[in-house]
């Protein structure tokens, strides 16, 4: 293949997908046969997959929506939506009843006025620490204070802190640093070499590969990581293999 | 060089902003560069209104690897007596190439005529000048679509094509209106399908690639164009055949 043209090298898991459109944002795809050749084109096996109604108004009936897109676990895996209501944790703990969630995602309610304090989500969090899921948090929302200290309070929940961007480059370190079952997303995270120093500073086995398409283009992030010169088995962490861990799935396919 | 093309970033910075972690180090930059492929990368220094300071610091950056690096002047209608004086001196004494505009830390919008002296020089020299765009009132790219045909000879650039879709339909409005218009791709905003449009709509003569090195790791907006659904020849044009004719390096 041309330098002109990329294909990623290693089987690939995109953390970070959103799918269907927002009230005000038509999505770049329009089904699932659309978002499989995107990820195609880039070579991207697999990914985990939640709604934009889900994130911007409901998710609840996100979730629904979600549900018309999956695929029966082959290529494309679901993330609900939740927020510290008793409907919504009530619909997520029935379809993790029923054995269909893997991972979880944090609706904002910060913008309602509504804090990530204990007080406010600790019935969410006790509950998902207990059943040992993974919760997703985006940090444009979040207050970064308020999210070290909540989480510290619940030690056996993993957290993927999503969409790190240069305006959060100080957040970064007591994050991780602060929270050791804490993974970062790369979809927006670029400070210059910033992914090589977290890697010699925090290891592979703490970053994920996801692209946050259709917010973003699904391939650059993919391309940006296969021109760090990584060793294959750390790419193939970051790619992959970590996501795989924590959901809990076999690996995808090569 | 990726597939003989010598691959040119249009957009980079020289100075610090440690909190966002902009951090101008040469080594940090040219580790990112060669994994990359890139060849050139273009540096401007935009914190000093005097425009001689900022210019200064970016030349003696420029220095310690003049294969690699190549100079645009800095300078700000906030100093106005100074402005034509030392875009002179950086052309002509420091040979940078280009001049490079800020449009957000003045009062004054792109089109108003405290800017034109700078447009006369470039005019004069035939020289590209690159602009922040975006949709704030000072950086509106639909201005560059009045002062392009007042100044023929300069070549006007709106960085970050506009940045958002309601000013990047601007941007390729006006390149499309006026043949010295051009539009640098790089941005924070990796929205699916822009370098697609950008080509599609303005022709890919007129797009050229630019990271905003060290503010943003070259590698994912290099990867925006490599990984965009666009033609090889239009690769080639975007990365480094567009740069080298806009700026005779």
């Amino acid at each position: 293949m041309s330098d002109l043209h990329f294909r990623a090298q290693v089987p690939v898991f995109d953390a970070n997908v959103r799918i269907g459109d927002r009230r005000d944002e038509v999505s770049a795809v329009r089904n699932r046969a659309e978002l499989l050749a995107e990820m195609d084109r880039h070579g991207v096996s697999r990914a985990l997959i939640y709604h934009a109604q889900g994130e911007f108004l409901s998710p609840l009936d996100g979730n629904e929506y979600l549900q018309h897109w999956l695929d029966g676990g082959e290529r494309l895996e679901a993330q609900w939506m939740v927020m510290p209501t008793a409907e919504s944790i009530a619909q997520v703990k029935a379809a993790h009843q029923a054995g269909v969630v893997r991972a979880v995602r944090l609706y904002d309610t910060r913008h309602a006025g509504l804090p990530f304090r204990p007080w406010a989500y600790d019935e969410l969090l006790s509950w998902l620490s207990e059943c040992r899921l993974p919760l997703w948090i985006a940090l444009p929302d979040m207050d970064l204070h308020e999210l070290l200290t909540t989480l510290q309070q619940y030690p056996d929940l993993v957290t993927v802190h999503v969409g790190a961007h240069y305006s959060h480059h100080l957040w970064v370190r007591p994050l991780l640093n602060g929270l050791p079952n804490a993974y970062l997303e790369l979809s927006r995270y670029e400070p210059i070499g910033g992914i090589e120093a977290l890697i010699a500073e925090f290891g592979a086995g703490r970053l994920l590969y996801g692209s946050w398409f259709n917010r973003y283009a699904m391939g650059p992030i993919l391309f940006y990581l296969h021109r760090l010169g990584l060793s294959e088995p750390d790419l193939k962490l970051i790619c992959a293999k970590n996501l795989e861990r924590l959901l809990g799935v076999s690996s995808v396919i090569s | 060089m990726i597939e003989g093309i010598r691959v040119i970033d249009f957009h980079g910075h020289t100075g610090r902003q440690d909190v966002i972690g902009m951090i101008d180090n040469p080594t940090l930059m040219l580790h990112a560069l060669d994994r990359a492929g890139i060849d050139v990368a273009c540096l401007f220094h935009i914190f000093h209104p005097d425009g001689t300071t900022s210019n200064d610091i970016n030349a003696r950056f420029i220095a310690s690897h003049p294969d690699r690096f190549v100079g645009f002047a800095y300078v700000s209608p906030l100093m106005p007596d100074r402005m034509v004086s030392e875009l002179a001196r950086a052309i002509d004494q420091l040979n940078f190439v280009a001049i490079k505009l800020y449009p957000p830390y003045t009062p004054w919008p792109i089109h108003d005529e405290r800017w034109y002296p700078i447009y006369q020089f470039a005019h004069e020299r035939a020289l590209a000048v690159i602009f922040h765009t975006d949709h704030f009132p000072t950086n509106r790219p639909r201005f560059l679509g009045e002062i392009a045909p007042l100044f023929p000879r300069a070549n006007f650039v709106a960085g970050h094509a506009g940045n958002v879709p309601e000013a990047r339909a601007e941007a390729i409005a006006a390149a499309q209106a006026h043949p010295n218009i051009f539009l640098e791709t790089c941005s924070t905003y990796r929205t699916p399908g822009v370098i697609e449009q950008l080509v599609k709509e303005a022709g890919a003569e007129r797009v050229l690639f630019g990271s905003d090195m060290p503010l943003m790791d070259p590698r994912p907006q290099l990867g925006k164009i490599i990984t965009a659904a666009i033609s090889d020849e239009a690769k080639r044009l975007v990365l480094g055949g567009n740069a080298e004719r806009l700026l005779r390096i």
